[in-house]
């Protein structure tokens, strides 16, 4: 067997294999358009359930889901953000700031039921906030803030030492370096990261279990201590504890769809905004 | 030895060969005229070509080191003495040819044996063969101790130069040879003396090209 | 006038520059040139205290700027910055445009008179010659010049916060043969302003543009001369040795 043939059953082998990875992808995809397609309407989107949820639409959860990603952003990004700015422009390389990065790996890697947990004991009954959307977004946003730290460091190693060197050499401070060289810089790949973690966060179901979801409550939220329907929440209830699984199921699937559908609009669009910002300054 | 290096060694060893063709030219030159020897003279004219083509090839040979090494330091030296003391070796090739044509030429006036005795042309000869000899010693050990005695000999040839005027004018006064022969010796007195000068310009770039160096290997060595 | 006494550095337990004396005058342009490693940058990077951004090093001796030793306690690093200015081996423009990378070091320092500010990026522009190739498109992205014209641009923004000596690393070891003649153009008529001490792998570049020349190896400033003295007659072996390319 020569040379050539081996190559190409070798690379022919490879495309196989990615060429699955890829149709398992649009399999789902596929499958759940394909089961949820027929629910989704207008009124679908626009109207709270009805009839024991066996009805009507899924407005509230949509309005609840989106209340987290504000609310968990705003806890995340600027605590994720600014730790990152610290340990990787300011701190050096100390056995503290060492000892922050393997933290902050670990934190990555419990499991998000544990933070529900924890946000339940702390925000929900120690603090007093009760089931609340400011409860879900501070566990989400802890949930998160691994992810932020770690997008943006990698953000801020991107961009060369060459940029910090020049702006030192022309008497600038570190914090001007920072703010004004290192930060504008790095923007485009921090927002993307960024947006990545809140497509994350738009999925959860086990941190908001105990912390902000509701299992039926077809109206909107007042203010940031009401408790709220989630998509991801919903999903589970229409689909494993409902009044009538088997005449929800489509609205099973339309949920995962619209579900699935924000997540894929949030990743394009940084995608977009990545490509737009790099253009700026490139 | 780098790839530079070579090219140097070459031109050194150029030159060298260029020096024993110049050198053999005027002691040919010297024979010649001492024995009237018009064959001897013919084979110095004939060869007065390939000195030519010696400082052609050493010229564009340096040209190159310089446009594609960018010598520097000592090298820089060498290649710019080397470029200078080609074109004195062509010269003093001139001047022996010269000779050999005034022999050639003439040939058919009577050797007066008296008179070149008393002009001392041998001596003037003899002097500036061992000055271009002396010169490629220096050169070829890298030694300018011998500059020196190189200058030295240039004042005997200048003062040969001098005394041959009134001997000459003295000569074609009384009518022993005629005024055209006599000046025409004169001349050829005129460029013997030149190619002392030319030697003593060659010894001077000897220094520009060693003493440098010279002077360098006593300052380091504290 | 720059002028070290005993300098001695350490990288950890690296001596990198062995006891270096030396004396700079004003409005003249000096070279470094040696190997590799020989601490020629490091040296360099004294006037401006960048080593200090390099944790773990240490330093012994003086290093005077006007005869004010500018690592007393007592010395403002910004400020000593602003009046050395620093181009590096490979053009480094901020992602800013044209005239925010000129204007920045006047900004970081708190210049906030507009007029001022755009009258000194046109007299940096104009004296860095790159005035003429930018001046239409200044609020266009750094990124978009030559790798020549970027290097300008930093010797520009260089220029902008008017310091009295500007050190070079190498700063024209990227760049094709033109846009370098061009650079070594620049820095014949900058000399009339500034002082300019530049490091160079290209020893023809030192030749060509030096006034004096210091030749470094493993730490050591074998000699420091006249340019012409130093590539006509060394005075040191090692010197002529390294110069001549009979390196070791």
């Amino acid at each position: 067997m020569n040379k050539q043939i081996r190559q190409n059953i070798a690379f022919t082998v490879f495309r196989l294999l990615s060429l699955a990875v890829v149709g398992i992808l649009f399999w789902i995809l596929g499958f759940i358009t394909y089961k949820g397609i027929g629910v989704i309407s207008w009124q679908f989107l626009t109207t709270a359930p009805t009839d024991g949820m066996t009805a009507g639409g899924i407005f509230p959860a949509i309005v609840g889901t989106l209340c987290l990603i504000a609310g968990s952003a705003a806890v995340a990004f600027p605590l994720g953000i600014l730790s990152a700015i610290y340990t990787s422009e300011y701190a050096g390389d100390g056995k503290v700031v060492r000892f922050i990065r393997i933290m902050t790996n670990n934190l990555a890697g419990i499991p998000s039921i544990v933070f529900g947990l924890f946000g339940m004991s702390l925000f929900v009954n120690t603090m007093g906030f009760g089931d609340s959307i400011i409860a879900g977004s501070l566990t989400l946003g802890l949930l998160t803030m691994p992810l932020v730290i770690r997008t943006t460091e990698e953000a801020l190693k991107a961009i060369p030492d060459t940029f910090r060197q020049g702006s030192y050499a022309l008497g600038a401070s570190k914090l001007q370096t920072v703010s004004r060289i290192v930060l504008p810089a790095a923007f485009p790949n921090i927002i993307t990261g960024l947006i990545l973690s809140v497509g994350r966060i738009s999925g959860e179901t086990a941190p908001i279990l105990f912390t902000v979801a509701a299992y039926f409550l077809p109206q909107l939220p007042d203010s940031i201590y009401s408790q709220v329907m989630a998509l991801p929440y919903h999903l589970y209830v229409i689909a494993v504890s409902g009044t009538d699984l088997e005449a929800t199921r489509p609205m099973a699937y339309g949920t995962a769809l619209v579900l699935i559908a924000i997540v894929l609009i949030i990743n394009v669009s940084a995608s977009i905004i990545r490509k737009k910002l790099s253009k700026r300054y490139a | 030895m780098k790839h530079a290096e070579k090219e140097l060694a070459s031109l050194k060893d150029e030159i060298g060969q260029m020096w024993r063709l110049v050198l053999s030219q005027l002691e040919k030159a010297k024979r010649a005229y001492l024995d009237s020897d018009v064959e001897l003279a013919r084979e110095i004219a004939s060869r007065e070509k390939r000195v030519n083509s010696f400082e052609l090839k050493i010229d564009s040979d340096c040209e190159n080191c310089i446009a594609l090494y960018n010598p520097v330091a000592i090298d820089l030296r060498l290649v710019l003495s080397m470029m200078k003391i080609s074109i004195m070796l062509e010269r003093i090739g001139d001047f022996a040819d010269a000779i050999a044509k005034y022999i050639i030429r003439e040939s058919g006036a009577a050797a007066d044996d008296t008179l070149k005795a008393e002009l001392r042309v041998e001596a003037m000869l003899e002097a500036v063969t061992v000055m271009l000899a002396d010169s490629y010693a220096a050169l070829d050990t890298e030694n300018t101790k011998l500059s020196g005695r190189i200058l030295a000999q240039d004042e005997v040839v200048d003062e040969i130069y001098h005394d041959a005027v009134p001997v000459l004018a003295e000569a074609i006064r009384s009518g022993r040879i005629s005024a055209e022969y006599g000046l025409k010796t004169m001349l050829i007195i005129r460029k013997i003396e030149r190619i002392g000068d030319h030697c003593s310009n060659i010894v001077e770039e000897i220094v520009f090209y060693i003493d440098a160096k010279v002077l360098k290997h006593s300052k380091s060595a504290d | 006038m720059l002028e070290t006494i005993n300098i001695n550095f350490w990288y950890g337990a690296f001596h990198a520059l062995k006891d270096i004396s030396m004396k700079i005058e004003r409005n003249t342009v000096t070279a470094f040139i040696g190997p590799s490693g020989c601490g020629k940058s490091t040296f360099l990077r004294l006037f401006n205290r960048m080593n200090d951004l390099i944790p773990d090093t240490h330093l012994t001796g003086e290093c005077l700027i006007d005869g004010k030793n500018i690592y007393s306690k007592t010395v403002d690093v910004t400020g000593l910055r602003k009046n050395v200015g620093m181009v590096f081996q490979k053009p480094n423009p901020f992602p800013k445009t044209i005239y925010d990378n000129v204007a920045y070091g006047l900004r970081v320092d708190g210049e906030s008179n507009r007029g001022l500010i755009a009258r000194r990026v046109e007299e940096s522009l104009k004296s860095a010659a790159l005035w003429d190739e930018v001046k239409d498109k200044l609020k266009k992205s750094a990124f978009e010049l030559s790798g020549g014209q970027q290097q300008r641009l930093c010797i520009a923004r260089a220029l902008a916060i008017s310091p009295s000596v500007i050190l070079m690393d190498e700063p024209a070891s990227a760049l094709d043969p033109v846009s370098t003649s061009k650079i070594e153009d620049l820095i014949h008529t900058l000399k009339r302003d500034y002082t300019i001490v530049i490091v160079t792998h290209n020893m023809q570049q030192a030749a060509r543009i030096s006034d004096r020349t210091g030749f470094f190896m493993l730490g050591e400033l074998i000699e420091f001369n006249d340019t012409k003295k130093v590539f006509l007659n060394p005075d040191r072996e090692e010197t002529q040795n390294y110069i001549t390319g009979r390196f070791g």
